[in-house]
C-alpha cells in the first residue's frame, strides 16, 4: 500500500501538467474547429452563389483557427517545461504539477469560447464582404476584435508557465 | 423544428442572392422608360435577361414573371431547414388557386366558362392536384383544412349565391393556417409577422368594406381574428373618418403609418396608398432579423422583398401600356430593403 502511494505520490505531477497540456489542447482546439465550422457554413452559402469570393471567405473563416495553435503552443511549452518531451527522468512534486496544469488553463478557457464567438463574427464579416467585396479589410477586423482575449489568455498562460519554479 | 444555428449557410446564401435584386435605380430608369420595348431592354441588363427575349410580349412577360418567381421559391425551398417557412409564404397563392377553382365552378353551373387561366404554378400546393382532387371531388386528399372548406364553400353558395362570402370564408381559412404554420415552426418573429399581416388585411379589408357603407357589424365577419388588434376594436372605426384611424391604432405598428397617409383623395388613391405602405411596413417589420447572421426571418424577408419588385415592375409595365403619369407611378412603388 505505502509503495502503491509512492508511486501515485511520484507520477501525480507529470500527470497533472499531462492533464493540462490535454485541456490547452482540446478545448482551444474545439473551439477552433466549432468556430471555422461556423464560417464554413456561412462562405458555403456565399460560394454557392459566387465561387469568386473564395479568396476573402477563406481569409475570414482561417481566423478562429488560431486558438488552436495557441492550444498546441501552450502545451508544447507545459510538457517541455515539465521535461515530458525528452527522453531524461522526470521528477515533479504534486504542487509543480497542479500549477502547470492551472497554467494551461487560461488558454484553454480563453481559446474555447473566443474561438466560437469569432466564428459567429467571422459569418457574420463573410455575409457583408458578400455584397461589399471592398469592404475585407473592415471585415476582417471585426472578428479580430475577439482574437484579443484568445492573445491575453495565451499571455497568461505563457506568464504562469515561467512563473513556476521547478 | 431545425435549430436556428441551422440558417447560417441559409442566410449567408439569401444574402448572396440579394444582388439578384433590382436596386431603386433600375426602377427609376424603368419608370422613366418610353414604353414598354424600353422596359424590356432595361431588365435584358439585369438577372430577368435570361428569360426575356426581343420577341417577349405582353403576356409572356407576365409568365417570365411567374417563373421567376417560382424557380426563387423551388430553390430557397432546397437549402432552407424548416420547408414551411417558404410555404407560409405560397399559402396566397394555394388559396387564389382554391379562389380560382370555386369561381370557375360556380361559373360553369350559371353557364359561364372555366377562367382556369388564372390560376397560378407558386402554390405550395401541386397545381395539377389541386385542380383533379377539386374536379373529382376527392376533398378528403386537400391541405389546410380545404377537405372541409370546399364542401362548405359550395353549400354556401348553393344556398344563398354569395360568392363574397365563399371568399371571406377561403381567406379566414388561409390567415388561420398561416398562423397554426408560424406556430408550429415556433419562431417568434416569422409568427408576429403574421400577426402584423392579418393586421394589415384586416386594416385593408375594413377600408374598402367602408367604401361600401358597411356598418361596425356587417364588416366584422370579414375581419380576422390572429392579429395584435382586436378586430370589433378594429371593426368599430368603420364608422369613423380614415384620417382618426391611426390615432385610434396608435399602439400597433401601424398607427404612425396610417396617420401619415394622405386621405385627402378618392377611396381609390386612398386603397392604393393603404396598400403601398402596408406593403413596405410588413418588409420593414420581417427585415429588422436582416442584421443576425442566423436569423430564420432572412428567409421570408427575401422572398416579400423579392414579391415586391415583381410587384413594382408589373405595376411599372401596366402604367406605361396605359400611358400613366411617372409621378403616380412613384408613388405606387413599394420600397425594397436592399
Amino acid at each position: 500500500m505505502e509503495t502503491m502511494l509512492a508511486t501515485i505520490s511520484e507520477q501525480l505531477g507529470p500527470m497533472l501538467v499531462i492533464l493540462g497540456a490535454a485541456l490547452a489542447v482540446g478545448f482551444a482546439g474545439s473551439g477552433s474547429a466549432w468556430g471555422i465550422g461556423i464560417a464554413n457554413e456561412a462562405a458555403a452559402g456565399v460560394m454557392t452563389e459566387d465561387p469568386k469570393k473564395f479568396g476573402y471567405a477563406l481569409v475570414l473563416l482561417a481566423l478562429p483557427g488560431t486558438q488552436g495553435i495557441y492550444g498546441l503552443l501552450v502545451a508544447v511549452l507545459s510538457l517541455q517545461k515539465a521535461g515530458l518531451l525528452g527522453a531524461g527522468d522526470v521528477s515533479l512534486t504534486v504542487w509543480q504539477g497542479l500549477g502547470i496544469c492551472f497554467a494551461c488553463l487560461p488558454i484553454a478557457i480563453s481559446g474555447f469560447y473566443s474561438a466560437i464567438w469569432q466564428g459567429k463574427s467571422s459569418a457574420a464579416s463573410i455575409l457583408m464582404i458578400s455584397k461589399r467585396p471592398e469592404q475585407i479589410g473592415k471585415a476582417v477586423i471585426l472578428p479580430a476584435m475577439c482574437e484579443t482575449y484568445a492573445v491575453f489568455g495565451l499571455l497568461v498562460s505563457i506568464l504562469m508557465l515561467n512563473g513556476i519554479k521547478l | 423544428m431545425s435549430s436556428q444555428g441551422a440558417y447560417g449557410y441559409a442566410v449567408a446564401r439569401i444574402r448572396a442572392m440579394e444582388l439578384r435584386l433590382l436596386d431603386s435605380g433600375v426602377l427609376q430608369r424603368m419608370i422613366d422608360a418610353e414604353d414598354f420595348a424600353s422596359i424590356l431592354k432595361i431588365l435584358g441588363e439585369t438577372s430577368y435577361s435570361s428569360a426575356i427575349t426581343s420577341q417577349t410580349n405582353g403576356a409572356d412577360f407576365d409568365k417570365v414573371l411567374e417563373a421567376d418567381l417560382h424557380s426563387i421559391y423551388e430553390e430557397i425551398r432546397t437549402f432552407v431547414p424548416d420547408k414551411e417557412i417558404v410555404d407560409i409564404m405560397r399559402l396566397q397563392y394555394d388559396f387564389h388557386n382554391v379562389k380560382v377553382l370555386l369561381k370557375s365552378m360556380f361559373n360553369v353551373r350559371t353557364g359561364g366558362k372555366k377562367r382556369w387561366d388564372l390560376l397560378t404554378s407558386l402554390g405550395s400546393y401541386p397545381l395539377d392536384d389541386l385542380i383533379m382532387n377539386v374536379e373529382s371531388e376527392e376533398y378528403r386528399l386537400l391541405p389546410f383544412g380545404l377537405n372541409t372548406l370546399i364542401p362548405k364553400c359550395i353549400t354556401v353558395w348553393e344556398q344563398s349565391r354569395d360568392v363574397l362570402e365563399v371568399e371571406r370564408l377561403i381567406d379566414k381559412r388561409m390567415f388561420e393556417v398561416m398562423l397554426e404554420k408560424a406556430h408550429g415552426l415556433d419562431m417568434p418573429g416569422i409568427i408576429s409577422w403574421i400577426r402584423t399581416r392579418t393586421d394589415g388585411e384586416n386594416i385593408r379589408s375594413l377600408l374598402r368594406l367602408k367604401r361600401f357603407n358597411y356598418d361596425a357589424s356587417k364588416a366584422l365577419p370579414f375581419l380576422h381574428e390572429g392579429g395584435t388588434i382586436d378586430v370589433s376594436m378594429l371593426a368599430s372605426l368603420i364608422t369613423e373618418p380614415f384620417e382618426t384611424w391611426g390615432r385610434a391604432i396608435e399602439f400597433s405598428d401601424f398607427g404612425k403609418i396610417i396617420g401619415s397617409i394622405d386621405a385627402s383623395g378618392g377611396y381609390s388613391d386612398l386603397i392604393l396608398s393603404l396598400e403601398r405602405v402596408l406593403d413596405d411596413c410588413y418588409l420593414e417589420k420581417i427585415a429588422a432579423g436582416r442584421y443576425s447572421p442566423s436569423a430564420p426571418e432572412n428567409i421570408p424577408a427575401y422572398l416579400w422583398d423579392k414579391e415586391m419588385e415583381i410587384k413594382n415592375i408589373r405595376v411599372i409595365t401596366v402604367s406605361k401600356r396605359n400611358k400613366g403619369d411617372k409621378d403616380h407611378l412613384r408613388r405606387l412603388i413599394r420600397h425594397g430593403y436592399v
